[in-house]
């Protein structure tokens, strides 16, 4: 069997000095997805964001394809293939959806996009309005799409079913999977149960910032994984 | 106060002595910028002490020269000067007070266009100066000013000038020292944070402009009689610019910086502009590197050292307050409250009740509106539909201060403290907010308040008992403990607390829920907590409100709400 | 058409346009990077004094464009690299750093130069039929030229993605860095391009006004004042700024005199500085 593509061990951090993490590992194979599950406030975003380098380690390793990318800065994420969808302020509110979405492309040209305007025909729709007037579930889609389309290895989403309509979530789930058959591969924080049943591969449950659960997703039952939730 | 006195004594000593050591015509020429450096102190508080910038601090002088030199031509020799020249001073205070007000209380936000406002009104000013020719003598400025009555030739009124400049920087330490000084650094460090304990900041803000103004008008007043002429230049943007040079290279944040800073830079640059091409440029370079590096500027340490050999602990007795007991329970009343930003709904017709004295745990998924339910009880966000009752009274609509006036305490979920302030100082502003007058704030008896609180709190938590450490120091538990104390202290009949345990230690959340438990106890007071963490939440809350896409979705006891499916959905999600 | 009324129109016109040109440099900086750049005034008095050098060497006018663009860039390129990169979050030590800098450049230019003031000679004399009233030529071309590279500007803002790539990074910076955006380089070509603007101000006009080291005063005051009213962050409120400024100054002038026409100025910023400070086209 492969290594992992992706990988992380011991990884322990926090804002300002505060530990938040601690001592979490967890590892991804290429063409499957990550959960990452808690309830608020245990740590889930803030492990993203010591995955994607938006805060300083103070312990542990971080692995993607097996070079150590622990110190990299987000900026040079996107060179080695990886991207991040934030759980707030995930669109740019000033910029129009278009411009959100071909960002950073060469021209304003949104033909591959098509696609997924028909997955979310509101895109098109709304394409020349701020970002900013949109509602938070259209944003989180507008968000995943802009992730899509940039077409990285390695996409790393959190919460982004959050204030999505039930249908759109069915498109994104889908979406997902399509793109799992072509290699890429996900670490997703959610809170929706029902989307780690659809899709997950392996599960990690957090808790005050520790691993209280961890393994394959087909062997690791929804009840084991509600009482740590602890609601 | 009596070192006070006689570090006073001292200083005025001093000045007396520099025309025997340099000589009467250089003393002359000092004289000027001892009155350059009274205004200079003005630009201290606004911007050294209270952390905004105003531009145009000249105006003031040039307002006051105008008004005295005018007044000394006309009223040469009557008795009318006793009312004119005094007034000269006092009424650039003013117009800078209410000035300040109109600003403050406007919906200019940022500090930034404060300073554009000062700069565009001192141009004004300048061009006022220039135009109004019948009153002000245009471009040539108003001459032939005679001195002032009674004092003849440079020497007099050098003495008479060192003693205004002695009195001014008595005058200012004074305030630096009193309370209000210690209000003016929170409201530079954390501004919003201070409006949630009561204080009208816009006015003490106003108050700190006006005293600049009437620095700048007693300045101005000499200026007339000392020079013999006053033109635009006086009022003008280069010498506001100057000033404010001065001011940072002296060191903006300590006592004697804007006078050091004035006198020997100001005066120097006279001297050497001339002979020393580069001179300019020096100055200009040590002014970027005194703002990236220094804001004490070079007048920072010998203060500081000054401080430690002059220092003594003052030994005053400590007035320690009683609390006030068992306050009237709140009646909090939300019905139909809506809010949205842009197309983004906050809170979409929210209504609950609390009528009776509890401690209410607020819990929901991210984005459900909690944090945003607390900014609109408290005043820092406005609702767009519906309305919030206390006891039957409309607060939806107050300003924060007027709302913690009322009763209501609040704790942030980031540590909201004062971090440049020292623990005393942070549990000061707390126990003043609500309690102090204006009057009071101009004392130093609040210096001296404790209240009965603080000493239990302080067996609590010991680190609190560190007076004179400064707030930065402190770990982000001991911070969070911290604000949990300054929103103890106004005795809140309601209080809110935002996640109080974020971040803290197991022994920490521990502390902080026995504290929790022991102000309900020992108060009665109506308390509501923001939570994640459902094992606080089963340990503290009589009542738990849920609360999803802006509404609230049910209200019952922790057991209710553990068995209720819908809250199960909320949090976990749908089937799909 | 009345001979006087069309002379006033047209300095409204001049007046209008080249205050585009002078705050253009102003509205990239602060209006799209949020810098607080007082030495604006000095990239556009660093312009003029390279035209003067140019003139005085004897080359022709048109070599002080690529002259002052280098200075400019090389000046620019080292203020943001040494200062202006550490203050990003920190308007006011921006402004306070940055006037500090103007006061160097200005000092510099003075030990160069002296305090005096240079005249240069105008490059295209003689004047220029405009619907049947003579009229500078030199000025004439001016404002085509402000008028055409107003129009370039605004098609070229349209189809790239540059300045919205700006806007991205300083609105959400964190979100910038996750798509890929080189926050500090994209900061800091930003900034030379800023500087740039301003200095090739300074050559436009250096013909055309008294060329000495305290010009940029001036200038930086007026430049504040046209994006406050006029609204940061958009060619439309520059436009509008210049419009509502240049119009209100010149119109005023013409009629009253120039101290009156400062003043007018001086009464709508502060109006607009109390009451409407995000300016007549703003986005939020």
């Amino acid at each position: 069997m492969n290594a992992p593509i992706f990988s992380f061990e011991g990884v322990t951090g926090g804002y300002g000095g505060g530990i938040v993490v601690n001592d979490v590992s967890g590892y991804v194979n290429k063409g499957e997805v990550l959960f990452v599950l808690g309830r608020n406030g245990v740590g889930k975003s803030t492990l993203l964001k010591l995955l994607f380098g938006y805060l300083k380690l103070t312990r542990g390793h971080v692995r993607f394809k097996g070079n150590d990318i622990g110190s990299k800065k987000p900026e040079e994420m996107s060179f080695l293939g990886i991207t991040f969808c934030p759980q707030e302020r995930v669109v740019f509110d000033n910029l129009s959806v278009l411009e959100n979405l071909v960002l950073m492309s060469r021209n304003r040209d949104v033909t591959p996009f098509r696609e997924y305007f028909e997955c979310f025909p509101i895109l098109a729709d709304r394409l020349t309005q701020d970002a900013g007037t949109l509602s938070g579930g259209e944003r989180k889609i507008l968000s995943f799409v802009r992730a899509l389309g940039e077409e990285r290895q390695l996409l790393m989403l959190d919460e982004p079913t959050e204030g999505v309509q039930r249908e759109n979530i069915i498109h994104i789930a889908n979406l997902i999977t399509d793109r799992k058959k072509s290699g890429s591969t996900f670490v997703i924080v959610e809170q929706n149960l029902d989307l780690l049943e659809a899709l997950g591969d392996h599960v990690l449950v957090l808790d005050q910032g520790r691993v209280m659960l961890s393994g394959r997703a087909d062997i690791v039952s929804r009840e084991d994984i509600l009482q740590h939730l602890g609601v | 106060m009596g070192s006070f006195l006689g570090r006073s004594v001292i200083l005025l000593v001093g000045l007396f002595t520099l025309p025997t050591l340099f000589g009467d015509f250089w003393a002359y020429q000092l004289g000027l910028y001892f009155l350059y450096s009274i205004a200079a102190l003005g630009i201290g508080i606004c911007w050294g002490q209270a952390g905004f910038l105003p531009l145009g601090q000249a105006m003031f002088l040039g307002i006051g020269a105008y008004l005295s030199g005018f007044s000394l031509i006309h009223f040469h020799d009557s008795a009318w000067l006793f009312l004119l020249l005094p007034s000269a001073a006092i009424a650039p205070g003013l117009l800078a007070f209410f000035f300040g007000l109109l600003i403050f209380r406007g919906r200019v936000e940022s500090g930034p266009y404060f300073a554009l406002i000062t700069l565009a009104l001192s141009l004004l000013t300048f061009q006022v100066a220039t135009s109004w020719v019948e009153v002000t003598g245009g471009f040539n400025g108003l001459g032939g000013i005679p001195g002032l009555p009674g004092i003849a030739g440079f020497k007099a009124l050098y003495y008479v000038i060192a003693t205004v400049l002695t009195i001014s920087v008595c005058g200012v330490a004074w305030l630096v020292k009193s309370p209000i000084g210690v209000i003016w650094r929170g409201i530079a460090e954390n501004e919003p944070r201070l409006t949630f304990f009561g204080y009208d900041t816009p006015l003490l803000k106003a108050l700190a402009f006006g005293i600049s103004g009437l620095l700048g008008g007693i300045a101005g007043v000499f200026y007339a009689p000392h020079q013999g002429l006053v033109t635009p230049n006086l009022a003008g943007f280069i010498l506001s610019a100057e000033l404010l040079i001065w001011t940072a290279v002296g060191g903006r944040k300590t006592l004697m910086g804007p006078v050091i800073g004035a006198i020997l830079v100001g005066s120097l640059t006279a001297e050497l502009r001339d002979v020393v091409p580069v001179w300019e440029l020096m100055i200009a370079g040590l002014f970027i590197c005194v703002v990236l590096f220094m804001p004490k500027g070079i007048a920072g340490w010998p203060e500081q050292l000054f401080r430690r050999i002059f220092s003594h602990s003052r030994q005053e007795e400590k007035v320690t307050l009683a609390a006030r007991g068992i306050l009237t329970a709140p009646k909090l009343e939300l019905s139909g409250c809506s809010l949205s930003l842009g197309s983004v709904g906050i809170l979409d017709n929210l209504s609950f009740q609390i009528d009776e004295p509890g401690i209410y745990c607020l819990i929901g998924p991210n984005g459900a509106g909690k944090t945003s339910t607390f900014n609109a009880i408290t005043g820092a966000v406005y609702i767009q539909s519906g309305t919030i009752q206390l006891d039957g009274e409309r607060m939806s609509g107050l300003l924060p201060n007027n709302v913690a006036l009322r009763g209501l305490g609040r704790k942030f979920q980031v540590p909201s403290i004062f971090p440049n302030l020292t623990i005393a100082e942070n549990l000061l502003v707390a126990v003043w907010g609500g309690r102090c007058s204006l009057k009071d704030l101009f004392s130093y008896k609040p210096l001296n308040w404790s209240s009965t609180i603080i000493t239990d709190l302080r067996e609590k938590f010991p680190f609190l008992n560190q007076d004179e450490n400064s707030a930065n120091e402190l770990s982000h538990g001991e911070k969070q403990v911290l604000e949990l104390a300054m929103s103890l202290l106004g005795e809140p009949r309601l209080l809110l607390l935002d996640e109080p345990c974020a971040g803290l230690s197991p022994e920490e959340t521990e502390k902080v829920i026995e504290t929790v438990h022991w102000v309900r106890s020992t108060f009665d007071t109506t308390i509501m907590v923001i939570e994640h963490d459902m094992a606080l939440v089963k340990d503290i809350a009589d009542q738990v409100i849920v609360m999803h896409q802006g509404q609230v979705l049910t209200i019952g006891s922790v057991q209710d709400v553990q068995k209720d499916i819908r809250v199960k959905e909320v949090y976990v999600g749908v089937s799909i | 058409m009345d001979p006087i009324a069309l002379t006033i129109a047209l300095n409204v016109v001049y007046e209008v346009t080249t205050l585009f040109v002078i705050v253009l440099g102003l509205a990239i900086v602060f209006g799209l990077l949020r810098v607080m750049n007082l030495a604006h005034g000095e990239f556009i008095m660093i312009g003029a004094y390279s035209a003067y050098f140019c003139q005085d060497q004897g080359w022709p006018y048109i070599t002080a464009i690529p002259f002052a663009l280098i200075i400019a860039a090389v000046v620019g390129y080292l203020i943001e690299f040494t200062l202006i990169r550490h203050l990003y979050k920190r308007p006011f030590d921006t402004l306070l750093v940055t006037w500090g800098l103007s006061i160097l450049l200005r000092e510099l230019i003075e030990l160069v130069y002296g305090k005096g003031f240079q005249s240069l000679s105008n490059p295209i004399p003689g004047s220029v039929n405009i619907l049947g009233e003579p009229y500078p030529s030199y000025r004439a071309l001016v404002m085509v030229i402000a008028v055409v590279s107003a129009i370039v500007l605004w098609a070229w803002y349209r189809r790239s993605l540059t300045g919205a790539r700006v806007k991205a990074m300083v609105e959400n910076t964190e979100l910038a860095q996750a798509v890929g955006i080189r926050v500090d380089r994209l900061a800091r070509h930003t900034f030379v391009v800023g500087t740039c603007f301003g200095a090739l101000a300074g050559v436009m006009l250096a013909p055309l006004t008294r060329v000495e080291p305290f010009m940029g005063l001036d200038y930086i005051l007026t430049s504040f004042f046209v994006l406050v009213v006029g609204g940061i962050g958009t060619l439309l409120g520059l436009t509008a700024g210049a419009g509502v400024i240049g119009g209100v100054q010149s119109v005023v002038a013409n009629l009253f005199g120039e101290t009156s026409g400062y003043f007018g100025v001086l009464l709508i910023a502060i109006l607009f500085l109390w009451l409407k400070p995000n300016g007549l086209v703003s986005r939020s």
